[in-house]
């Protein structure tokens, strides 16, 4: 479940660490960043926030540098819901 | 189906001829222009130069040499704004200006330039005069955007060349929406520094851009280098263009830029602005009467270029454009759009807003099926479900 969002100072950083989520096994999604959660990138990282102990040192390890990690879980999916 | 709203970060479709223009090029030219002398060097020569007149008529400057080659609008920008001030000078901009220009004049600030940022309307549209008031005698630049890349209001470019001519302070614009957009003619409006992208209304690729500078004016470059020319001399050339453009240029890109400018030269920039302002008038007139939704645009339809913004009611913008992408097939761009002052100036910072930037591709029907999305949108919001 994409539950979990990542936020990042630069959209390099959303990019490569997207890349390196699906390669290393894990569910991941770029998404336009939510602007209430961060107003530096426009790209964050959607993300399984119950595997976020385990993705947080891979991404380290490939410099990938995360501003933050929310939990979240995006109106959007309710409107598809409602359709 | 893909309805382009986004022209105002870059635009898309390009022509199909910069395609074909690019292939010839790889083909036949090749070479590196004004280094090697052969036939394939002089090719590619050839079509920078062929690119270069091509925004000169765009521009209406007679001398195509005024123009030089940069990556993109914020070089150009930071080219003229580093090169004509100093710690200890004064300049002048507004309250709406892309960082292109805010981050250059800050950064000067912190060295010691002494800044005045004029506020203008909560729309976005200014009153000419309000320029003139902070101008002193130590003013040595007014730099000011053309077209807003946030509401889309179109300063008076006209009236504020003259008040700096009259004022002997040479005057910048930002033409990064309105470039290919709107008409422009650099001599007749008086205007001294003039920066433009490629990618956006002139339709051509990303990685090309350029700097106006009126003939007599002289600024410092920001790079030094090789330029093909006076290579006896170690000292940069001071002669239009090659002061400004050092290194190998974009070669590729600038050939895709010439195709671009010829196609909106044929199909007629002014064509081109009425084209965009019934596209924004039919979405401002429409957006407008939607309950749950505010537009920002100034309301006077003639002080408006391609470029629109709205908000959603208990919608964050990128809610919005997310549905707008994923749901119906609308490209936006949410946020701040590198303007903070210009959303400081509407009320929408921090979180921004939606951005529609029309442009040569788009019709009156996308406009109407975006209209009836945004409305869907809006009444889910408001719903008590939502």
């Amino acid at each position: 479940m994409l539950d979990g969002l990542l936020t990042f100072f630069a959209s390099h950083h959303a990019i490569r660490a997207e890349k390196t989520l699906r390669e290393t096994g894990f569910d991941a999604k770029l998404i336009a960043g939510p602007k209430e959660l961060s107003p530096n990138c426009g790209t964050a990282v959607r993300f399984e926030y119950d595997r976020r102990d385990e993705a947080m040192p891979l991404l380290a390890a490939r410099h990938v540098e995360v501003e933050a990690v929310h939990r979240y879980a995006p109106r959007t999916d309710a409107w598809r819901a409602s359709r | 189906m893909t309805i382009y709203f986004d022209h105002a970060a870059t635009s898309w479709p390009k022509p199909p001829g910069v395609r074909a223009a690019l292939d010839r090029y790889f083909e036949e030219a090749g070479g590196n222009p004004g280094r090697s002398g052969h036939r394939m060097s002089i090719a590619a020569a050839q079509a920078v130069e062929d690119t270069r007149d091509l925004l000169a008529e765009l521009l209406a400057t007679p001398d195509p040499s005024r123009i030089a080659f940069t990556k993109n609008a914020t070089e150009a920008l930071n080219i003229a704004i580093y090169g004509s001030l100093r710690p200890g000078d004064h300049a002048v901009t507004t309250g709406i200006e892309h960082n292109s220009v805010m981050r250059p004049l800050r950064h000067l600030e912190s060295l010691g330039l002494e800044l005045t940022v004029v506020p203008t309307a909560p729309d976005g549209t200014l009153e000419a005069a309000r320029i003139a008031a902070p101008i002193r005698p130590e003013t040595r630049l007014v730099a000011t955007v053309h077209g807003s890349n946030v509401m889309g209001s179109l300063l008076p470019i006209d009236e504020i060349a003259r008040i700096c001519r009259d004022r002997g302070v040479p005057y910048l614009v930002d033409a990064s929406q309105t470039a290919g957009a709107v008409p422009i003619d650099v001599e007749a409006l008086g205007v001294d520094l003039l920066a433009f992208t490629g990618h956006k209304a002139l339709l051509g690729m990303t990685g090309t851009g350029g700097l106006y500078v009126r003939p007599g004016l002289a600024i410092e470059p920001l790079l030094r280098g090789g330029t093909g020319s006076r290579s006896d001399q170690e000292t940069q050339p001071d002669f239009m263009p090659d002061a400004h453009e050092s290194g190998t240029l974009n070669v590729a890109g600038i050939v895709g830029l010439g195709a671009g400018v010829r196609h909106l030269l044929a199909t007629g920039v002014y064509e081109i602005e009425v084209h965009e302002r019934q596209l924004t008038a039919r979405f401002v007139d429409g957006a407008g009467g939607i309950p749950g939704v505010t537009v920002y645009a100034p309301a006077d339809a003639k002080q408006r270029c391609g470029v629109v913004s709205f908000n959603v009611d208990m919608l964050s913008p990128s809610e919005v454009g997310t549905i707008l992408d994923r749901d119906f097939g609308i490209m936006s761009r949410v946020g701040l759009h590198c303007s903070p002052g210009a959303h400081r100036t509407i009320g929408t910072f921090p979180t921004g807003t939606v951005r529609f930037g029309f442009g040569l591709s788009n019709t009156l029907a996308e406009v109407d099926t975006a209209l009836d999305a945004i409305a869907e949108i809006a009444a889910w919001s408001a719903a008590p479900h939502a």
